[in-house]
């Protein structure tokens, strides 16, 4: 044979040349190389070859030629306006052609998409937190970790005592504020009391932060101890459209306020949320002492270091004085302590952290927003795979279109982005139905979700950009497998009707996804019917304390042995018992750190206080000891403890911690009585080491044991003596169980969430369902026709036409059943410690119920088509 | 426009009016090889070609299949009007200077 050019190096070179014309150059270099060959060694004339198109490759000649083939109208990857447009005018002549799975279609989208704008609006709005103020980027603030044994907290806030350290000894810091979030006041306006909240904050946060004030110095407004500057809304609140600037407000038990200047109402994207910013020099007059407070990391939850840095790049210097000033407290707290910076602009959306909004206002970590994402894509892609579980399906009616394209000279390319421009047609129509669904549900879910009033979902530009970027990859996603399926047909077997090649894989894609589609519609029923019956079950749960006819009144500061004097004058109240909280609503109580006689750890422990009345009133069993001792308060000396302060503590019995001494807040308490454990807090949480004490100063509730003949008669009388009392605020007082019932109303939204997603997942797999059933309805008819002529009963034909589905089901439900159980059961131990376990009756329901629709979806095509009069269908052959 | 001609493309424009109807990659650098001894990359003459075509002192067009070439066409080229302007200006500057040489310049 004769010697052939090298073939690697001729591919090489028109791979590399890609669309540009380069047959000339292969001729020239084929006739050399046959000229070399005459003289040369056929290796030496390879060498030439080689050399002459690594010369080419190169070249300003290939280059040239290449720009000019992506230019030419003829080249295939010319990218031209009219083809675009062409793929669309194509694309909506087959869907308008082809109508009812365009509906079937759009209309699963639309519902599958609206969760996800939901969550697209959300995130691009939280984005955009704190982005106003103009030093946002020079702005840090002082994150901290404290670590001590197994407990860890990830911490937002950092003890205000760093803000001096920081600002004396760095000089790349160029302002500091410290900023304690607690001010919560009761201004005295015209005899009542209005509620005012607040920051404590150094004058320098008006110059670090750009929240415009309107009236009022910024320099000198918060230099002063007791200067307060109010937000208009909050002075509209107090005074109405007086000018309130320079005013003088009284704060119950605060003393009277300097109003030094009027600030603008700050935007809603910033994660600060206050009503009033008062100096922080007030601090110091109203507290007494100073404590430094490293050892507990709870004690500082509500204190932040802000600061603007010179330079940003160098936070390093600042970061490694931190973390000496961390080993340093370290050691007096014997804990990991770790300080850190974190950027304002990283706040929201951002990492992890307890405490993350510490009284200060909106956060949003981005855990929240996977969570958000993950739901929003199960609702989404089961409308994905609908429609490309239709359109396989129309395969092979479609094919012979996508032959005649490939005959005359539609390339792979072209028929792929024919596909890709139709569901994008698709999608672009579901959008507009998306955001009507949208526009629905957006203020239900903003009731649901907390700082919702910090958010705000209405359309901007920005958005609108993004819903149709996200319809287009929307499209991208529904459409990539059948464009790649259909682009990749072979013509002649399309042109010849012989079914596509691929059709069999195409059949197992499918029902892998209708089986997906089944699976989640399945989990979300049955997660549906076992959130209804855990709510039910919290609601009728013995929390092991009496609940009944104790009526709860908030104090809001009156003094509680006026208050039991006044109204234990109603027949109707049997006693009255003070306490400091109320137990069964809270979902963690504040804790303490409590240290045995004898033993070297503090540990932590939930506290409350309460007067011996109170473990009366509420029915609580005492295991050893007894109640509190019946002696007039004049200092704490009694504690009362729970089971698992024994376990916690390692006390054998409960006979055994009786007279034993705790020591807690630098005193000694002597435990007077061991309770059975009950309740104390929300079902969420398990039961811990719990202690009752005595101190009349922190007592905040009166219960009152209560036989009402007329319930409301008898609340109306107490209002009316609070008033008599005195009293400038309302009356705020409830029945214990109906409060508690109130705490568990968090069910009734979790149950609506679930029951709306799961009414989604639903309907879109129905969608699907339905979209297939119509389409083997169609193409079935001659077959249903012979059948029927063949004597066929109308049962059985419909029988036949679901069969499949109904196997596809029963598929699902051996996939579901052991994922839901364990899926369901994990995340109800993990939200409730409480909580009833998934039984076979929940299973079987769901099943039902999913079964039911499934039929009643499927039979509104079978019967129709098993009806149809045989003379009919075969008529047209 | 006064358009710069470099010395390659000089020759390379009158190697193909030479070649006249018988220009084309090969012939093209095969005559340059042996007339001018000037021995270039297959690369270094395309590129010069494309950029006289872009200068429009060339044109270009495909003959017909050849059989040694594997059924593969010769892509011929021709001197444009602008082309022979251009040389001939060239020309005329060359010989303006050598008409106005002080020195002897032809060597025997």
């Amino acid at each position: 044979m004769k010697t052939q050019p090298p073939r690697l190096a001729r591919k090489l070179f028109k791979w590399l040349a890609g669309p540009a014309f380069v047959d000339d150059l292969l001729g020239d270099m084929d006739e050399w190389f046959y000229k070399n060959l005459e003289t040369h060694s056929p290796f030496r004339a390879r060498v030439k070859y080689w050399k002459q198109v690594l010369s080419l490759l190169f070249s300003y000649a290939i280059r040239k030629r290449k720009r000019q083939a992506q230019l030419s109208p003829f080249s295939q990857r010319a990218f031209s306006f009219a083809i675009v447009k062409n793929y669309f005018i194509v694309a909506s002549r087959s869907l308008n052609r082809h109508r009812y799975f365009t509906i079937v279609n759009a209309a699963g989208l639309a519902i599958g998409m609206s969760i996800s704008l939901l969550v697209i609006t959300m995130f691009a709005y939280v984005c955009t937190y704190d982005n106003f103020h103009v030093n946002k980027n020079r702005i840090f603030r002082v994150i901290s970790s404290h670590e001590k044994g197994v407990q860890k907290y990830d911490m937002a806030s950092a003890p205000i005592q760093l803000a001096d350290k920081l600002k004396s000894n760095l000089p790349g810091i160029e302002q500091v504020t410290r900023i304690t979030s607690n001010f919560r006041g009761e201004a005295l306006i015209n005899n009542s009391n209005v509620p005012v909240q607040g920051f404590y904050v150094d004058p320098e946060f008006l110059s670090i932060f750009s929240f415009e004030l309107l009236e009022g110095n910024a320099a000198t407004a918060l230099q002063k101890p007791k200067s307060i500057i109010l937000t208009q809304s909050s002075s509209k609140k107090l005074f109405g459209d007086e000018p309130a600037f320079g005013r003088i407000i009284e704060i119950v038990k605060k003393g009277n306020f300097e109003i030094t200047g009027i600030l603008k109402d700050p935007p809603r994207n910033t994660h600060f949320s206050f009503e009033s910013l008062v100096s922080y020099s007030t601090l110091p007059v109203l507290q007494t002492g100073d404590v430094i407070q490293y050892e507990n990391p709870f004690q500082y939850g509500l204190e932040f270091v802000y600061m603007l840095v010179r330079d940003k790049k160098q936070t390093g210097i600042i970061e490694s004085y931190l973390s000496k000033l961390a080993e340093e407290s370290g050691k007096i707290s014997e804990a990991k302590i770790n300080y850190t910076l974190q950027a304002l602009t990283d706040i929201n959306p951002g990492r992890d952290l307890s405490m993350l909004t510490g009284g200060l206002g909106a956060g949003w970590s981005y855990s929240v927003f996977i969570i958000f994402g993950i739901i929003a894509l199960l609702i989404l892609l089961p409308a994905c795979f609908n429609y490309t579980n239709i359109s396989i399906a129309r395969a092979l009616k479609r094919a012979k279109e996508i032959g005649l394209r490939k005959t005359m000279g539609g390339t792979r390319r072209q028929i792929f982005f024919q596909f890709i421009a139709e569901t994008t047609v698709v999608t672009l129509i579901s959008l507009t139905g998306a955001l009507l669904v949208f526009f629905l549900i957006r203020k239900e879910f903003l009731s649901m979700i907390a700082f919702s009033e910090t958010l705000d979902l209405s359309l901007t530009a920005i958005t609108t950009g993004l819903f149709i970027l996200f319809a287009i990859v929307t499209g991208f996603i529904a459409g990539f497998v059948p464009a790649v399926f259909f682009s990749g047909l072979n013509p002649v077997q399309a042109l010849k009707n012989q079914s596509p090649a691929k059709a069999f894989s195409g059949m197992w894609l499918r029902k892998s996804l209708t089986v997906f589609q089944f699976i989640l519609s399945f989990g979300f029923i049955v997660a549906l019917i076992v959130f209804a019956r855990q709510y039910r079950y919290s609601m009728n749960y013995d929390f092991g304390f009496r609940q009944e006819n104790i009526f709860d009144v908030n104090l809001q500061g009156v003094d509680p042995d006026l208050f039991a004097s006044e109204y234990s004058q109603f027949s109707f109240v049997h006693n009255i018992s003070f306490s400091s909280d109320v137990l069964g609503l809270h979902s963690s109580f504040g804790g303490t750190w409590m240290q045995m006689e004898g033993t070297p750890d503090s540990l932590q422990v939930s506290e409350m206080f309460c007067d011996r009345q109170y473990i009366e009133t509420l029915g609580l069993k005492f295991l050893a000891g007894s109640n509190f001792p019946d002696i007039p308060w004049n200092h704490e000396q009694s504690i009362i403890v729970n089971e698992r302060f024994l376990e916690l503590f390692g006390i054998p019995g409960p006979a055994d911690a009786i007279g034993k001494v705790v020591r807690v807040d630098r005193q000694d308490l002597q435990i007077t009585g061991v309770l059975k454990d009950f309740h104390y807090s929300s079902l969420r949480e398990s039961i811990k080491s719990f202690a009752f004490r005595t101190n009349p100063s922190q007592y905040r509730h009166a219960n009152l044991n209560v036989s009402f003949t007329d319930a409301y008669a008898g609340i109306t009388q107490m209002e009316k003596l609070w008033k008599k009392m005195g009293n400038t605020t309302a009356f705020k007082g409830d029945f214990l169980n109906e409060e508690i019932n109130m705490a568990y109303k968090s069910y009734t939204s979790l149950v609506k969430i679930t029951g709306f997603l799961g009414f989604l997942a639903i309907s879109i797999s129905l969608l699907g369902m339905l979209g297939m059933v119509v389409y083997t309805s169609e193409t079935r008819t001659k077959e249903v026709g012979i059948r029927k002529v063949m004597g066929a009963s109308a049962a059985g034909i419909a029988y036949l036409l679901s069969k499949d589905y109904l196997k596809l089901m029963a598929w699902a439900f051996v996939i579901a059943i052991p994922l839901s159980v364990i899926i369901i059961d994990k995340l109800l131990s993990m939200t409730q410690y409480y909580s009833v376990t998934l039984t076979v009756w929940d299973i079987l329901a769901g099943m039902v119920i999913l079964v039911g629709l499934g039929v009643l979806t499927i039979s509104t095509q079978t019967i129709k088509t098993a009806n149809i009069n045989p003379a009919e269908t075969l008529r047209s052959e | 426009m006064k358009t710069y001609l470099g010395e390659l493309e000089e020759l390379v424009l009158l190697t193909v009016a030479a070649l006249g109807e018988e220009a084309y990659g090969v012939s093209i650098q095969q005559d340059l090889e042996n007339r001018c001894n000037r021995s270039i990359s297959i690369g270094a003459l395309h590129s010069t070609i494309t950029r006289l075509e872009e200068k429009g002192f060339l044109k270009s067009w495909l003959g017909g299949a050849t059989a040694e070439r594997g059924g593969r066409s010769k892509r011929f080229f021709e001197i444009t009007q602008a082309g022979k302007k251009a040389v001939a200006e060239a020309k005329t500057v060359r010989d303006e200077l050598w008409s106005l040489s002080k020195v002897k310049l032809s060597v025997r």
